[in-house]
């Protein structure tokens, strides 16, 4: 390959993982801009929709890379399997809240954050035990197309990648840009106390955030799935780290902020692979997450709201 | 007055306790001659170094309130600081430069058959100090950055630094073996005898370790140092302006809490004679966590409870456990019950207790501030004047006010995006003068006291205390140069008693410092001594209402005593002139009656006094002077009595056509 073909291979292995972090890193800014909570469960979250991807794949008869569909079977199956487990994601995070996070609501301190700690290592630890510590061999139904880019290689499991998230990111900011619920959720975001005067139902606005974000990881752990051919009990920890600077790197709290910080940091991962080393990936990500909230704790999007003293 | 006596002496006395404890420390040394056992001496011995561990992080989590996810990564840079100076990993070639450090037996010069090498000999003695520095260097150097930033961030950079240092250890391997772990740990020796393999003796070094940071943390919690941790813990930004450096209080507890966990990681690769970077990860972190959480944030006693618990849960309990459910699945013939392994489930359990105690048990098992009993009906009529208290602390009061001087504010501007909070606002307090500010809600006043303090940026103008600029300053300075300030929504420090939150107020005029307080000096016991002599006196001066409740969490108190308890924290500085934001807020006429005058106490000792008030009576009383500020203009300012017929006043609290109104009556009146 010559380095212009590798610039290309790794811009589109960097906008796939960017994709990703993307996904994931909504989560996060959707619950911090209502809550100001740093949801650390949200990392296991994806792994159980991943987890919940890999058994629905397998309930069509799928398994390994063996079964190849075309056609409207495979977008049927594919349709199916999102819908599936970002519900199940969704629903898992709703439950969350509900159960460990509302009581904690109005407790100042780090319980909360503390509780989503504990969350996040339950779920982590009853995959682990129900399922086993191997990897998961994750059935990938898409034909094996792949397009030659100069000397770089573009698959068909990049192209599925992009469009979901573009659609799925599309919706969301329809949804919090053009709808009473994104009104509402915009409002509770600034000041939940005024928006609740104005009659917002403020725990339907928080559920629903738990909802969309929890549902995009459950996307995001299928779309992982089928880009690596593989699911793990582990993968939860590093990916989640990495939206969350993705997340905070476009200024948390902030919509297309999210969008923006995880294709950086899929680039910064996919490149700073290729130029240095994959081993010190995470010690780059990490320089560059105290960098930004040391330099710049806003985000590239983000602004400083006046302090309340 | 015994009660107050005994509260009153310099530190207080652990004396129920103390029988206790030494029936604790000799069943501990007792422990391996009674049960001869050392794989479950093996246990204890561990037990010990997560319960220091645990003290260490209780520091940080608990007394600070800095959540730190990160924390093993701590324990990992002492551990390695050990491991690579007595392992045979590092070894430079030799050089005369090595000679000295031969002589003070700290390398040997060995030979593989190449060049003669230099092998690091350093003691394990020597290591512990040497990594607690260390492991506190970097703690320093990382926290220094990330300290400034808001706490739930905090909580992501830690978990990400937890992450870096064993990735750095496992990518050095010419420094650290790589994943593969360092070999040839050298066990620690006294007196020419290696400890070897033996549990005995790292049982007992383990306990006088434990021991050793269990005293220092029962006297840091118990010192100036802990009180300022405890009130940043409680609310920072009032922790800020009574006075206490936030970075820098930040910066120490990350610090001694680093210290404590690299001086652990020594002990722990000592005994192990190994380290590979898998033993420092995240669930090394959680678990600490976990521990002191279970034990109680803040509650020292708890979180060695909650460490010793939890690490006998693992290596005792539970595979016992196991191994009855094996008998009895083996007995009936399950073959499930026979299959289970409890330990591989400690994580869950881990997962469970962390949001159980979250859920319905926050305080932890030993919590840190005891439930109050509350006050018996003797108790609240404690014999005591309701008024003129004061007077009685009259002499005190003249100790209790520094010297006065002028307050000036000149073309001050606060914007808050398009929204005008000042502008341009001009205000002379004349040393010794009571100046009122009053205007209808919104009018700028609270920004006015904040803009003063430190606490928001000033667009534009100067304030000068004593001839000195203000603005700029960091709030704790601020009050350091003798500006002290009350808040229109009372920010107490909540779960510390009436007694802490004064002693707080006192924190910029007390010097000791970690060290002191650890090893509690003749000096630093005559400081406290004193400080909690003058602070009883400060808060006897509201005659009965606060010294029966002395020793009572604040967040228990009414509202006014609330408000009584934030003047005694504010008077408490020493201050050269006093901010009071709405002092009679929330009290009856009755009590704001007894306020005012107690205020008039305080401006006859000499306090410069700036005021923000509603109630005009108050104002009428007090002020020398009144200043009324509206959308954050200033539109008059002259004695109470003019002010209160300025036409530009009256139209900014009644509207215009009121004010004809109110005009037509006065002239009809006339």
């Amino acid at each position: 390959m010559t380095s212009t073909d590798l610039l290309v291979q790794q811009l589109i292995n960097g906008v796939s993982l960017g994709a990703m972090y993307s996904l994931l890193a909504l989560g996060f800014t959707l619950v911090y801009g209502i809550l100001e909570l740093i949801n650390f469960s949200h990392f296991n979250v994806f792994m159980v929709g991943s987890f919940v991807a890999y058994f629905t794949l397998q309930q069509f008869g799928l398994a390994g890379q063996t079964t190849i569909l075309t056609g409207l079977p495979l977008i049927g199956v594919l349709l199916v399997t999102l819908v599936v487990s970002m519900v199940a994601a969704g629903g898992l995070g709703v439950l969350i809240e509900r159960v460990a996070l509302r009581p904690l609501r109005n407790v100042r301190g780090p319980a909360a954050m503390i509780t989503t700690i504990g969350v996040g290592y339950i779920l982590f630890n009853l995959v682990l035990l129900c399922f086993g510590a191997d990897g998961k061999d994750f059935p990938n139904p898409l034909p094996p197309l792949h397009w030659a880019i100069g000397g770089a290689t573009l698959r068909l499991r990049e192209i599925l990648i992009w469009i979901v998230s573009v659609l799925l990111m599309g919706g969301l900011t329809y949804l919090v840009q053009y709808t009473r619920m994104g009104r509402a959720m915009r409002a509770t975001a600034q000041d939940p106390e005024a928006a609740r005067m104005m009659g917002v139902e403020v725990d339907r606005v928080i559920i629903m955030a738990f909802f969309l974000g929890s549902a995009l990881a459950g996307a995001c752990g299928m779309v992982f799935g089928l880009y690596y051919n593989f699911t793990s009990y582990v993968i939860g920890f590093t990916a989640g780290l990495r939206a969350f600077t993705a997340a905070v790197l476009g200024g948390i709290g902030n919509v297309p902020g999210a969008m923006l910080g995880g294709v950086i940091i899929g680039l910064i991962e996919a490149f700073g692979g290729q130029l240095i080393s994959t081993s010190w990936t995470d010690v780059i990500i990490f320089s560059i997450l105290v960098l930004v909230l040391v330099l710049k704790p806003a985000g590239l999007l983000g602004r400083v709201a006046p302090s309340k003293s | 007055m015994r009660f107050t006596r005994r509260l009153g002496q310099s530190f207080d006395g652990y004396g129920g306790k103390a029988a206790l404890l030494a029936l604790l420390v000799l069943a501990l040394i007792a422990f391996p001659i009674l049960h001869d056992n050392d794989a479950d001496l093996d246990s204890v011995a561990n037990a010990t170094a997560y319960a220091t561990l645990a003290l260490g992080l209780n520091i940080v989590v608990g007394f600070a309130g800095l959540l730190d996810l990160g924390y093993a990564a701590f324990f990992a840079i002492g551990a390695y600081t050990y491991g690579v100076l007595t392992a045979y990993q590092v070894m430079p070639e030799w050089s005369p430069f090595w000679d000295v450090f031969q002589t003070l037996g700290l390398v040997a010069k060995i030979n593989q058959g190449g060049p003669d090498l230099v092998h690091f000999t350093l003691s394990f003695w020597l290591a512990l100090p040497l990594a607690a520095l260390v492991s506190a260097g970097f703690g320093v150097l990382f926290g220094a950055p990330t300290l400034r930033l808001r706490g739930d961030y905090l909580a992501i950079v830690t978990l990400g630094f937890g992450e870096i240092v064993p990735i750095v250890a496992r990518n050095s391997p010419s420094v650290t073996n790589g994943a593969a772990g360092l070999n040839g740990v050298a066990a620690p020796s006294l007196f020419g005898t290696s400890f070897g393999i033996d549990t005995l003796p790292y049982y007992y070094t383990g306990l006088v370790i434990l021991g050793c940071v269990l005293f220092a943390s029962l006297r840091l919690r118990d010192s100036r140092v802990g009180r300022a941790w405890m009130a940043i813990r409680e609310d920072e930004i009032a922790a800020g302006a009574m006075g206490v450096n936030l970075v820098r209080f930040k910066l120490l507890a990350f610090a001694i809490g680093a210290g404590i966990a690299g001086m652990t990681g020594v002990y722990f690769i000592a005994k192990l004679q190994t380290a590979t970077p898998d033993m420092f990860g995240f669930p090394v972190s959680v678990m600490i966590l976990v521990m002191v959480v279970l034990g109680g944030m803040g509650s020292v006693w708890g979180v060695v409870l909650g460490a010793v618990l939890l690490s006998l849960l693992q290596s005792w309990f539970l595979p016992d456990l196991t191994q009855w459910l094996h008998a009895i699945g083996h007995g009936i013939g399950n073959l499930w019950l026979q299959s289970i392994d409890l330990a591989r489930s400690v994580e869950l359990i881990f997962g469970v207790i962390l949001v159980f105690m979250m859920l319905y048990r926050r305080d932890g098992l030993i919590p840190a501030v005891r439930k109050q009993a509350a006050l018996t009906f003797d108790q609240q009529n404690v014999a005591g004047v309701r008024r003129g208290g004061f007077a009685e602390g009259a002499e005190l009061g003249r100790d209790a006010v520094g010297r006065p001087g002028t307050l000036v504010v000149r073309g001050v501007v606060v914007r808050f995006g398009g929204l005008v909070a000042l502008n341009k606002v001009d205000l002379t307090v004349p040393a010794g003068a009571v100046v009122a500010v009053i205007g209808p809600n919104g009018s700028g006043k609270s920004t006015l006291f904040n803009v003063i303090t430190g606490l928001v940026q000033a667009q534009a103008g100067s304030i000068t205390f004593d001839g000195a600029e203000l603005l700029g300053l960091k709030p704790h300075v601020i009050l350091d140069r003798g500006v002290a300030r009350t808040f229109q929504n009372i920010r107490l420090f909540p779960t510390l008693t009436v007694l802490q939150n004064v002693l707080v107020g006192e924190h910029a005029r007390l010097r000791t410092g970690p060290i002191g307080a650890v090893f509690r000096t003749a000096r630093v016991r005559r400081e406290e001594r004193v400080a909690r002599a003058r602070a009883i006196d400060i808060i006897a001066l509201f005659g009965n209402r606060l010294t029966p409740r002395i020793a009572q969490a604040v967040g228990a108190l009414s509202y006014a005593n609330r408000r009584r308890v934030e003047i005694a924290r504010a008077l408490a500085s020493r201050p050269r002139i006093l901010l009071l934001d709405e002092p009679t807020a929330g009290m009856n006429p009755a009590e704001t009656l007894e306020l005012a005058e107690q205020l008039k106490v305080l401006r006859g000792l000499g306090l410069t006094i700036l005021l923000i008030e509603h109630k005009l009576d108050v104002v009428t009383q007090l002020a020398d002077t009144v200043v009324v500020l509206d959308h954050g203009d200033k539109i008059a300012e002259g004695k109470p009595a003019e002010v209160r017929r300025n036409d530009e006043v009256l139209k900014a609290y009644l509207g215009r056509a009121a004010t004809e109104a109110a005009k037509r009556e006065a002239v009809d009146a006339a």
